[in-house]
């Protein structure tokens, strides 16, 4: 069986087993698995829906470009969580593993297992981009923090007011403690 | 690029924990401590503002000091433990609804899968159930016979340090939003679980600067920001001459006038604060347009309350300002504009906390004659039932095309949905003043609308990442509709949705701007001698 035929055929499993470890790294991941309502469950479809496009991509040879909404999806997620960024970025390298474990289990795939360079390197070039989105998102965290903080909100605090001067002059002058 | 070592992930599979996702054994909750790190928690109020509250009448702050959460120590008073539970059985005999929230819930989980931080986290103690059962496990253990004699297995805990921290921890991951309680079927209310573990913590002196500081500023001068009267009165000046540069229309708002008909109290981010301040044009022009005769006061120069997110006596004492300043002025009811928990307080405690407000009278609209019987206990009018009155009386003369730039849909701010039922008046002023506006799906919307994320409190910088995480839910129904139908206005009535949503859209749906409604009314509305310029961005246009 070529590697891409393999993949085809053995997709769903795969599939299955990537969302399935993905999702198991939350804490208490039972519902993100079990709802299939997008708005009731925004982390768990996403992320299904998300790793799905992403397989499709890969067992098409897709653009790398086409790659980016999908990695989007689920890396803007993972970067706001309580997660360290290799952590954060584990799934899609994990998808290596993966397919070793669907194909190993077995006989009609187990030959594949040394012919999985081309699916390794394809499967990097996304972690890579991935790791762009990544940073991206982190860099968006900390402009809105700016943002916030430059609004004005700290200028204005504490700032002008006569009662609070004369608090200070009297602190100062060491009236009051 | 070293490839996974698979031996290592076939024994993790086997063991349960993905070695590369750091997915964790699942231990009972009780035995999972909580981990403080940067991100992950709000900043300690500074020691100078609880010692300034402390000072004053009517309300307590001991136990001021500089301590960290991400440290061992977090310096308690030696008899902290003796503090806490002494304040909980104070707290067990004053407020009737606690007890029978410690002993009604029956665990049935229909709460669990309806909170934005769980959604957000897929953290067990975010299911509102799990985030009271921290408090109802040392209830049980001291206050329950079960508790007393069968401990752990009534469910039952020791108070310790390492629960005090997870309150903390929890406590300050709920925006008290409410949705959870559209579900109970016991109609349990979380929010005031959480506003009970807020009120514990404070007595040991545990609080959170971002709440403390706007309510000592509150106490102070007034408003959130500390803004003196000339500042406040400076700021809305300022938005007074935008206006008649923008269109023509010269207003002249009054403050502090004694024998105005009306007060208008909302909240001061609307004076000085983007995208506030535009909604505050649409306010004023509204005003102008039909010649109320309204005052501002630089004293209740705040909708907010943060003595909500703090404690019963900060949040009486924050509230009575408003009614103080309209019984000093001789005002006969109270308009108040867009602001969430302010709806909250009004409608829920106000009544019963500072009330009867029997020098005001049952608001009427000079404008229309409606009688507001809806107010007729608090006497304060939300400026939304204010503005469709006027509209369905057609009193108002819109132009739908200057909000052409807008496709918008509407974010039900949880207060004003959940706990006054403003539902359908915001959406009947959509319809008149916007050609174009959706809905996002339906259980996200009305009752069941997502919070922000960043309310009682919490909408303060250096927790952005936990913001965005709870925040997820409602930025995912956004992004449905902003995908689908183009839509590029969230509308919304509150404060802290205007400033935290903005913070939400860059994230999760850039290409989304936060607008208050009264804002999309000031761009459509037509008054007579205006001299408007090619407003292309309405009232944000820069001439």
């Amino acid at each position: 069986m070529e590697l891409t035929e393999a993949l085809v055929t053995k997709k769903k499993e795969i599939l299955s087993l990537w969302i399935e470890r993905t999702l198991d790294s939350y804490a208490a991941p039972g519902f993100f698995k079990k709802s299939k309502d997008l708005f009731a469950n925004p982390v768990g479809v996403n992320i299904t829906n998300g790793l799905t496009v992403l397989l499709e991509l890969l067992v098409n040879n897709a653009e790398q470009a086409a790659y980016s909404k999908p990695l989007d999806q689920v890396v803007r997620i993972r970067a706001v969580q309580e997660f360290t960024p290799s952590q954060a970025m584990a799934p899609f390298l994990e998808l290596k593993w993966v397919v070793r474990q669907i194909f190993s289990g077995q006989k009609d795939t187990q030959s594949l297992l040394s012919m999985l360079d081309t699916l390794d390197f394809a499967i990097d070039r996304m972690a890579l981009n991935a790791f762009d989105i990544f940073a991206e998102c982190r860099e968006q965290l900390y402009r809105n923090r700016i943002r916030e903080l430059k609004s004005g909100s700290s200028i204005l605090t504490d700032a002008g007011c006569p009662s609070k001067l004369v608090q200070q002059e009297k602190m100062d002058a060491g009236t009051i403690i | 690029m070293a490839v996974v070592k698979v031996d290592k992930l076939a024994r993790s599979v086997a063991e349960g924990p993905s070695l590369m996702t750091g997915s964790i054994p699942t231990k009972d909750w009780m035995d999972v401590p909580v981990v403080f790190k940067p991100g992950n928690y709000a900043y300690p109020t500074k020691p100078e503002k609880l010692r300034y509250l402390d000072s004053q009448q009517g309300v307590s702050f001991p136990n001021a000091r500089e301590w960290n959460p991400e440290d061992e120590d977090w310096k308690l008073p030696d008899n902290w433990k003796e503090i806490i539970m002494q304040g909980l059985a104070d707290r067990l005999d004053r407020f009737r609804s606690l007890k029978i929230f410690m002993d009604c819930c029956v665990r049935c989980g229909a709460c669990a899968d309806k909170c934005h931080f769980f959604l957000g986290t897929g953290d067990p103690k975010n299911m509102p159930v799990l985030r009271a059962e921290l408090l109802r496990s040392v209830y049980r253990q001291d206050f329950t016979l079960a508790g007393k004699i069968l401990g752990k297995l009534a469910g039952g805990r020791e108070m310790t340090t390492g629960v005090l921290k997870e309150w903390f921890m929890y406590a300050y991951q709920c925006t008290e939003c409410r949705r959870c309680s559209v579900f109970c079927p016991y109609g349990i209310d979380t929010a005031e679980i959480t506003m009970m573990l807020r009120e514990l913590l404070h007595l040991v002196g545990i609080g959170i600067n971002w709440a403390m500081e706007p309510v000592a500023n509150s106490n102070r001068t007034g408003n959130h920001m500390g803004l003196t009267p000339q500042a406040f009165k400076g700021n809305v000046d300022f938005l007074c001459e935008d206006i008649e540069n923008l269109t023509g229309v010269k207003v002249n708002p009054t403050f502090n006038r004694k024998g105005a008909e009306v007060l208008f109290v909302t909240p001061s981010a609307d004076v000085f604060a983007e995208p506030g301040i535009f909604t505050c044009m649409g306010y004023l022009l509204l005003f102008e347009a039909i010649g109320l005769d309204y005052t501002w006061s630089t004293y209740a120069s705040e909708g907010g309350n943060f003595g909500l997110f703090t404690n019963n006596e900060m949040m009486k004492k924050l509230n009575a300002k408003m009614f103080a300043e309209s019984k000093r002025l001789g005002v006969k009811w109270i308009l108040g504009g867009e602001c969430g928990h302010m709806w909250r307080v009004v409608h829920q405690y106000m009544d019963t906390m500072n009330g009867p407000a029997d020098y005001l009278e049952v608001p009427r609209s000079p404008i229309t004659g409606t009688v507001f019987e809806n107010a007729r206990a608090t006497k304060m009018v939300h400026i939304s039932e204010f503005t469709a009155d006027l509209i369905k009386n057609g009193k108002l003369k819109f132009d739908k095309s200057r909000n052409a730039h807008i496709k918008a849909t509407f974010h039900d701010s949880c207060n004003p949905a959940r706990a006054m039922g403003l539902l359908e008046e915001p959406r009947y002023i959509l319809d008149h003043v916007v050609d174009n506006w959706v809905e996002m799906p339906e259980n996200t919307i009305r009752e069941k609308t997502f919070c922000c994320g960043s309310g009682t409190a919490l909408n303060t910088d250096e927790i952005m990442e936990l913001r965005m995480r709870s925040g997820l839910p409602r930025a995912n129904a956004v992004k449905h509709v902003h995908d689908k139908h183009g839509v590029n206005t969230l509308g919304c009535v509150c404060a802290i949705d205007r400033a935290t949503l903005t913070s939400l859209m860059d994230y999760w749906v850039p290409g989304v701007q936060v607008a208050g409604l009264s804002e999309l009314v000031g761009n459509a509305l037509v008054i007579e001698g205006e001299q408007r310029q090619e407003l292309t961005e309405g009232l944000r246009t820069l001439v």
